[in-house]
């Protein structure tokens, strides 16, 4: 593992994001809530550039099976990074795939140290 | 090489290859030559994609996609127009532009566009531009034209498209008609067989699709689904296209928790009449094996004309599968789904 120091940590306000080049990788590395998270930028799809793509909600839905209510709700506003190529959706803060997949995008430890954010490769 | 690279070719642009009155058609704010309506970008999650010039293509379908040869269609659903004698004027317009904003100077391959309301016209079309070596074939859409595209009246596009060397390209899509004439086209079929070829399958399609969309097999667990009629080949296609498709667009179907492959493996059972007729017989037993013994029950349709004899399927289960597993699609499945004792 080598540290690599990518940027200062104010350069990125919260709910954005810089694509940085390490080792020859693309790697997204988003702030939320204060907190930060890299992800490789390219989706275990067909490699689309994942970290590219636009920061939304979703859709949940439950299910009454007595009083046949169906509910569906916007949730989850800011946390989820869709793919631009076909959309699959991801956590912002995991990187896990939301479809019911075991996918997730290369995810690396990322910190700040002094005001720079480092992250491991 | 790519068979299949669309263009996004606004009206304005097509308006300046094209002579008056059509011209100003064109530029008039409400025609539409495409858009049913539906939400391709599921809220904006996701851009719509568009090639809009020469290099467009040359940056993203060579650059990004890697593709040498790409052979681009115009895709302008003028086979939508009500007015037939506007998209026959409108055909040579569009092949004009593809012409001489994409295939002239520039090292890619395109279909000819054509007004299949006017199959004669469409002939004369492909007559002009059939010796232009950059135009490699012809670009129908499946579900815009009517009638369908068998029919007798289309004979002399497809003299045409023969005379000049150019293969005919169907397209399917949900943009180019499908969601108003999907429904008319089963009645312009001329033979019985036109429709019952399709009926079972756009029917169970549509039901395999609209239940696993709803989450029917996720809201009733314990319920399990039968499909009659329809035989088995369409299952494998349609089930890895619901793989694929509910997990790019996962936000159109929330309540379902695993993929549709699960789903239809545990409440979905497929009765085998009409099984098909591959010529190769390995064929029908990949076939098989991929819907599974725990999915499959015999059916005859008796009396009806296209009913199946037991041993047809018998046949293939007896190479295919162990005496139990045989048991299970013959009897043992069927007598667990409607709880009947043997
Ligand atoms: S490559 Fe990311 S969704 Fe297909």
């Amino acid at each position: 593992m080598t540290e690599h120091v990518v940027a200062d940590a104010d350069e990125i306000s919260d709910g954005e994001r810089i694509i940085a080049q390490i080792e020859g990788r693309e790697i997204g590395i988003f702030r939320k809530d204060g907190e930060y998270h890299a992800f490789l930028n390219w989706c275990p799809h067909q490699g689309g550039p994942a970290c590219e793509g636009t920061i939304s909600g979703t859709n949940e839905s439950t299910f009454d099976r007595d009083s046949l209510e169906l509910e569906v709700c916007w949730e989850n506003e800011g946390n989820v990074l869709n793919c631009p190529w076909h959309g699959w959706e991801f956590d912002l803060k995991s990187g896990d795939c939301l479809a019911p997949r075991d996918d997730q995008l290369p995810t690396y430890p990322v910190k700040t140290r002094d005001g720079e954010l480092v992250v491991e490769l | 090489m790519d068979t299949d690279i669309h263009l996004t070719t606004p009206t304005d642009q097509i308006a300046q290859y094209a002579d008056k009155p059509y011209a100003d058609y064109l530029s008039a704010e409400d025609v539409q030559l495409k858009s049913p309506g539906w939400d391709p970008t599921m809220g904006g999650k996701i851009e719509e994609r568009t090639l809009l010039t020469p290099e467009d293509i040359e940056e993203e379908v060579k650059g990004e996609i890697h593709i040498d040869y790409p052979i681009v269609n115009a895709f302008v659903n003028l086979s939508r127009l009500s007015q037939s004698e506007t998209a026959v004027h409108l055909q040579r317009a569009c092949n004009d532009l593809l012409l001489d904003q994409f295939l002239d100077d520039h090292d890619f391959h395109g279909l000819a566009t054509v007004a299949t309301q006017k199959p004669d016209k469409a002939a004369e079309e492909l007559d002009r531009i059939g010796d232009e070596d950059k135009i490699v074939g012809v670009f129908l859409t499946s579900t815009g034209p009517r009638p369908p595209l068998g029919d007798p009246e289309y004979d002399i596009l497809y003299q045409a498209a023969e005379d000049n060397g150019l293969p005919i390209a169907y397209h399917g899509a949900t943009n180019s008609g499908f969601d108003i004439e999907f429904p008319i086209h089963s009645q312009e079929f001329e033979k019985f067989v036109e429709a019952h070829v399709n009926a079972h399958l756009w029917s169970q399609t549509m039901t395999l699709t609209s239940t696993m969309v709803n989450g029917i097999p996720e809201k009733f667990p314990d319920l399990d689904l039968v499909f009659l009629e329809a035989g088995i080949s369409w299952v494998p296609y349609m089930m890895f296209r619901l793989n694929k498709e509910l997990s790019m667009r996962r936000s159109e179907a929330p309540l379902l928790e695993k993929q549709p492959e699960e789903y239809i493996r545990d409440s979905y059972y497929f009765a085998t009449q009409p099984l098909g007729e591959p010529m190769d017989p390995e064929h029908m037993k990949t076939m098989i094996d991929m819907v599974g013994k725990d999915s499959l029950m015999f059916a005859s349709d008796y009396p009806h004309w296209d009913f199946d004899h037991p041993t047809e399927l018998n046949g293939y289960l007896r190479s295919l599968f162990s005496p139990e597993d045989r048991e299970r699609v013959l009897s043992g499945n069927a007598s667990e789904v409607f709880g009947i004792g043997i």
